[in-house]
């Protein structure tokens, strides 16, 4: 039993010559709020589907709440509540009739959660699944997943089709919960708002590689942008720079690490350092992609 | 609760099977009262219906237990939940199972209580006549036989009418096939339901019942490799 909700160690994932997840190794803490980000195709929800045993990975391995994905599925299943990227479920069943298959399934269903977030969220719960809108769509899905009492949750692109009401609604929801339950939350997303609001803890996805995971604070803390003044500076990206834009005698530079020993490095070298300043992490995502691409 | 979830699915389907089942031949026997048809044809009016109904039964069953289940929107909701994948399979299975039996006792009880009522022998000689009983259960053994390859082929094509059109190409083929080789070459090849040669009826139906498992638990080992 270690202090990981999910532990993953060179997990891959390859559809016949295609790499869609590339050795990747995740850490998730117990009671963190985990936002995996990512841009559409970057691996996040293949990821996900191997979490929950739903694919099987070409290679490495997974562990979920101390367990491990390959031989004990279910009882990871048990524990772990799942939204889906995909926001079908069956289409003939209300959601209230969701809701009681759903409730036989779990131990620790709440049925005071059902009413409690069916009531905030707004759902009609005796509408049929098919004549819901999407966003409500989206809403069941959260309800399911909310009223089982999971000790994990791993959502797929929580928020899509919700208005920014509801959006809001949610983030309050999962902020709630794990302070409350302690629970994981591991979230998939390439809303970077919605990750910066509630995150503790960030992984970067892009092309099937993990780019980045840290602590959320640690990252924003790590990368910043120095624009600095003078002749012939370094133009050359390096590990610790990762991109350098001239403008006449102005160069920007996105560093990594030890943003003032490389300010100092400049103004040694004649620059005049006209600032140095924090990036937002839709900036410091840019300039991963960027980099790797 | 995915018993529950099955039923509901299939319900108005095995509602209005059942009244059919129950009204064919009390209908036909009312209609033809007067006429001697039923005194000459009833018994095998009886066995056609009553084959036909079954059938239709199990080929619409076993498309329609299957298919929304392990379609591909609903699936990744499915599996998430703490259960074996042979579980959701076998259970909607045993739904759709339950339901072709109710249809087939529903129909032979009325067509042999009509029979009787009609022919003024005793209920019993009609329901338990020995030749008619072998041809009735043979027409319940190909309609499971016939269930179970619809139900396999939906859950490995993930798809309700390509299971069903998989299934009554074979359905269909196998005796024409069967047929085409013992012309060919001179070899009998065993046609599904049909009695085989060497065996007594029942030990024949006992082999066909196998081999219409035998599909549901190939399903099943498709089932526990799908990727999803």
């Amino acid at each position: 039993m270690n202090g990981l909700a999910i532990l993953t160690e060179h997990l891959s994932k390859s559809y016949g010559g295609k790499h869609a997840v590339e050795g990747i190794a995740l850490n998730v803490p117990r009671g963190a709020i985990y936002g995996f980000l990512g841009r559409n195709g970057a691996g996040k929800t293949t990821t996900v589907k191997m979490l929950l045993g739903l694919t099987r990975p070409t290679a490495g391995s997974a562990q979920v709440l101390g367990m491990s994905v390959a031989t004990e599925r279910i009882a990871i299943l048990r524990r772990t509540a799942f939204v889906s990227e995909k926001k079908s479920l069956f289409r003939s069943l209300t959601a209230s009739e969701l809701v009681r298959f759903s409730r036989g399934f779990y131990g620790t269903w709440s049925d005071r959660a059902v009413e409690k977030y069916s009531r905030l969220l707004e759902i009609p719960m005796q509408q049929r699944f098919a004549k819901l809108s999407n966003g409500n769509q989206t809403k069941v899905w959260l309800l399911l997943a909310l009223a089982q009492g999971a000790d994990l949750l791993i959502l797929d692109e929580p928020t899509t089709a919700l208005d920014p009401i509801s959006v809001d609604q949610v983030m309050h929801v999962f902020a709630e919960i794990a302070l409350d339950c302690g629970c994981t939350i591991f979230f998939s997303s390439h809303q970077l708002e919605e990750v910066e609001r509630i995150a503790e803890y960030a992984g970067f996805m892009d092309r099937g590689r993990l780019l980045l995971q840290s602590r959320l604070d640690d990252i924003k803390s790590e990368f910043r942008l120095i624009t600095a003044a003078g002749n012939s500076l370094p133009e050359q990206t390096s590990q610790q720079v990762l991109s350098v834009g001239v403008e006449g005698n102005f160069y920007r530079y996105v560093v990594t690490k030890d943003a003032d020993g490389f300010a100092a490095g400049l103004s040694r070298n004649g620059a005049t350092v006209t600032d140095v300043a924090p990036l937002s992490l839709r900036e410091i995502f840019l300039q991963l992609v960027q980099k790797e691409q | 609760m995915y018993f529950w979830k099955c039923w509901r699915d299939t319900r108005s389907f095995f509602i209005v099977f059942v009244i059919i089942a129950a009204v064919v031949m009390p209908v036909a026997a009312v209609v033809c009262v007067g006429t001697g048809l039923l005194e000459n044809f009833g018994p095998e009016a009886f066995r056609s219906t009553f084959a036909l109904i079954i059938m239709f039964a199990a080929l619409a069953l076993g498309a329609l237990c299957a298919s929304e289940e392990f379609a591909g929107e609903t699936i990744h909701f499915l599996f998430t939940k703490p259960h074996s994948r042979g579980y959701f399979l076998w259970t909607g299975w045993a739904v759709g199972c339950v339901q072709l039996l109710a249809i087939a006792l529903v129909n032979w009880t009325a067509g042999s209580l009509t029979l009787a009522h009609y022919s003024k022998h005793p209920v019993h000689s009609a329901i338990f006549d020995s030749a008619m009983s072998q041809q009735l259960a043979g027409a319940v053994i190909e309609g499971l036989y016939v269930y179970c390859l619809t139900y396999a082929l939906t859950v490995v094509l993930r798809n309700g009418l390509r299971g069903l059109g998989a299934s009554m190409a074979i359905v269909f083929g196998v005796p024409f096939f069967a047929i085409a080789i013992r012309w060919r070459w001179k070899i009998n090849l065993p046609v599904p339901t049909v009695p085989i040669a060497s065996f007594s009826p029942l030990t024949s139906n006992i082999i066909w019942l196998i081999v219409a498992l035998l599909f549901v638990f190939a399903a099943q080992l498709a089932v526990e490799r799908f990727e999803i």
